[in-house]
């Protein structure tokens, strides 16, 4: 480290634009890190805050809760196998509400569960619902932004049905739609007077069944339950409308910042480097060993993506606050974490072009050299 | 690595003393050097044998392309010879791995180059902190050592000066200062006034020669600068592979 910060203090101009450059690239890692978060948050918070494990749902709906649909049989099936408590009913629906009074139109995804239940989310302003009323519902904290309120009515646009808000749950959102949860008895309700509105047979199904199982549990029951599969958790969620085509392109971004700055700092390292080979040889002439040279050029592209790394998290963590709510960002601390570790990585693999360089140079070069 | 880790293993007639009766701090003997193979071998040094004492200063002279740099790069143990054996501060260098080599050059061999010498990045004071660490040494003799050395040689005025900031005489000071210190048993010195006029040239040499009696060390300069000559006990042409006293 002794030659490392002194050469970055005495070519201090050359190396605060390095550093500016690594700041730019490393903040937008962490800037579109942010993004592809929120956006992942936005789409499938509501079913990654499940507390369930695996989900039964119809054979070839793809994944997909929306396309699936599974009967009361079924569910009875399922809690023989893994238990009672360990198999919930989950039924989902994308609809439209407004609210009660007025005209705007909201879209909401409504979940419907057994309250009480562990798959039912817990209220934070409110009160939780409770299996004995029947009308009552608890909404996440986005409904407040178009207004909706504790007691407030909302009426769903298709059936006409009628439901009163009685509290709100939060970073609960499906398909970038804020969800609405309501007891199993609403549901069955909700769900016959949908098919009814759509000139169909009345039925009382749910879309999935949340479970609570080990893996092997899960292949047992895959076995037994007639015309059903068994999804993990993850696959549920990147059957999401939208959430995978949104993770992979802000995904494909990312990889290739990572790639652009071990590029950047490679050339950068590199150019120097050789610039510098004639002082490398004298170095190596006087005594230094090569390890010693290499952990020299080593440092300093870990002090350099260090430095920027800790001021692009600060500059994230200020955009972040400065963000319009329309803009859904997260950004936790063990993801910064991992990506300053990354790009600490490839930053190390962009100086490794000139550690091998630095290993090349002859001691021999000193020797009857004129010039620098 | 200590000193002391290393073999000691004494060449036998290497503790056979020069003329002036002090110890024999770099020798070699009948080293030769070839490079190429087969058909085209070039050999650069031919049998040549050198003894440097303590407190002893050596002029090398020779036409360009004489083979004063292998001459120095063997002397300095940057180079293995073809044939012949070299010792530096009584230890011989045959069968040292390249670790080993670059430890014994830190510790025994101190280089002042032509050009290029200083670390543009480092002051006066650092260019000295710097070896005496890549030597393990501790840091208040470090100190000490150091300041007595820019004393010595006219440099505590310019203790904090980057490279760039000095005049040619200065830098090539500062490398003397350098040279010296690790406290090695040789000095190697090539073509150490080529950059400078001839006043500089004849200080910095004379100040070479004092620091080289004073502190009893084995010195060799290469060069082709006949002003300098006088400040060196002996002088020697290159010539045909061999060292011939003139």
């Amino acid at each position: 480290m002794f030659l490392a910060l002194r050469e970055i203090r005495f070519s201090r101009t050359r190396y605060v634009l390095i550093v500016t450059i690594m700041l730019l690239v490393s903040f937008l890692v962490l800037f579109v890190t942010g993004l592809a978060n929120g956006l992942g948050s936005a789409t499938s918070s509501a079913v990654r805050s499940m507390k369930a494990d695996h989900f039964a749902v119809q054979k070839d709906s793809d994944d997909r809760f929306a396309r699936s649909q599974l009967h009361a049989q079924q569910v009875e099936d399922a809690r023989a196998i893994v238990g009672a408590d360990s198999a919930e009913p989950l039924g989902v629906q994308m609809t439209t509400v407004t609210k009660d009074g007025q005209s705007g139109k909201i879209d909401i995804a409504l979940f419907g569960a057994e309250a009480g239940s562990w798959l039912m989310p817990e209220t934070v302003e409110g009160g939780a619902l409770d299996a004995s009323e029947t009308g009552d519902v608890v909404v996440d904290r986005d409904l407040a932004d178009s207004g909706v309120g504790i007691g407030d009515t909302i009426v769903d646009g298709t059936t006409g049905l009628k439901w009163r808000v009685n509290g709100f749950i939060e970073n609960n959102s499906y398909s970038h739609m804020p969800a609405v949860w309501m007891n199993a008895a609403d549901w069955a309700s909700y769900r016959s007077e949908l098919m009814a509105a759509r000139g169909g047979e009345p039925d009382t199904a749910f879309n999935a069944i949340a479970l609570r199982s080990s893996g092997s549990r899960a292949n047992e029951l895959a076995a037994s339950l007639t015309d059903a599969d068994i999804i993990t958790k993850a696959q549920a969620i990147s059957a999401i409308p939208g959430h995978k085509a949104e993770q992979s392109s802000l995904l494909m971004m990312i990889v290739f910042l990572y790639i652009i700055s071990a590029f950047v700092l490679a050339v950068f390292f590199y150019v120097i480097t050789i610039q510098k080979t004639s002082q490398f040889g004298i170095l190596k002439a006087i005594g230094a060993r090569t390890a010693y040279l290499a952990g020299s050029v080593a440092g300093q592209v870990l002090v350099l993506s260090a430095g920027s790394l800790a001021l692009s998290v600060a500059l994230v963590l200020v955009m972040k606050e400065m963000l319009p709510a329309a803009m859904p960002f997260a950004l936790s601390g063990g993801t910064i974490l991992l990506s300053c570790a990354l790009f600490l990585g490839v930053a190390l693999l962009g100086g490794l072009v000139s550690i091998v360089k630095v290993a090349r140079t002859d001691a021999l070069d000193a020797i009857g050299r004129a010039g620098a | 690595m200590n000193k002391d880790t290393m073999e000691r293993t004494d060449l036998a007639g290497m503790s056979a003393n020069s003329p002036h009766g002090a110890e024999t701090r770099l020798l070699l003997d009948a080293v030769t050097h070839t490079y190429g193979d087969g058909e085209a071998v070039l050999t650069v040094l031919d049998g040549l044998s050198l003894a440097v004492s303590a407190g002893e200063l050596v002029a090398v002279v020779g036409p360009s392309g004489s083979g004063k740099s292998t001459f120095l790069s063997i002397a300095g143990a940057l180079l293995t010879p073809t044939r012949g054996a070299v010792a530096v501060g009584g230890r011989d260098l045959a069968g040292l791995n390249p670790r080993r080599l670059a430890d014994l050059r830190l510790r025994q061999i101190g280089f002042i180059f032509q050009g290029a010498n200083l670390l543009p990045y480092l002051k006066v004071e650092e260019q000295l902190r710097l070896v005496a660490k890549l030597g393990g040494a501790d840091k208040a003799q470090t100190a000490r050592r150091a300041s007595e050395l820019l004393e010595r040689l006219g440099l505590s005025e310019r203790r904090r000066y980057y490279p760039d900031k000095l005049s040619g005489g200065e830098r090539q000071r500062v490398a003397i200062a350098r040279a010296l210190m690790n406290d090695p048993s040789v000095i190697l010195a090539d073509e150490p006034t080529a950059s400078l006029d001839a006043d500089r040239g004849r200080d910095v040499t004379r100040l070479l020669a004092e620091r080289v009696k004073a502190e009893g060390k084995a010195g060799v300069i290469v060069t082709h600068d006949e002003r300098i000559l006088p400040y060196c006990d002996r002088v020697l042409r290159l010539e045909s592979g061999k060292l011939r006293q003139e």
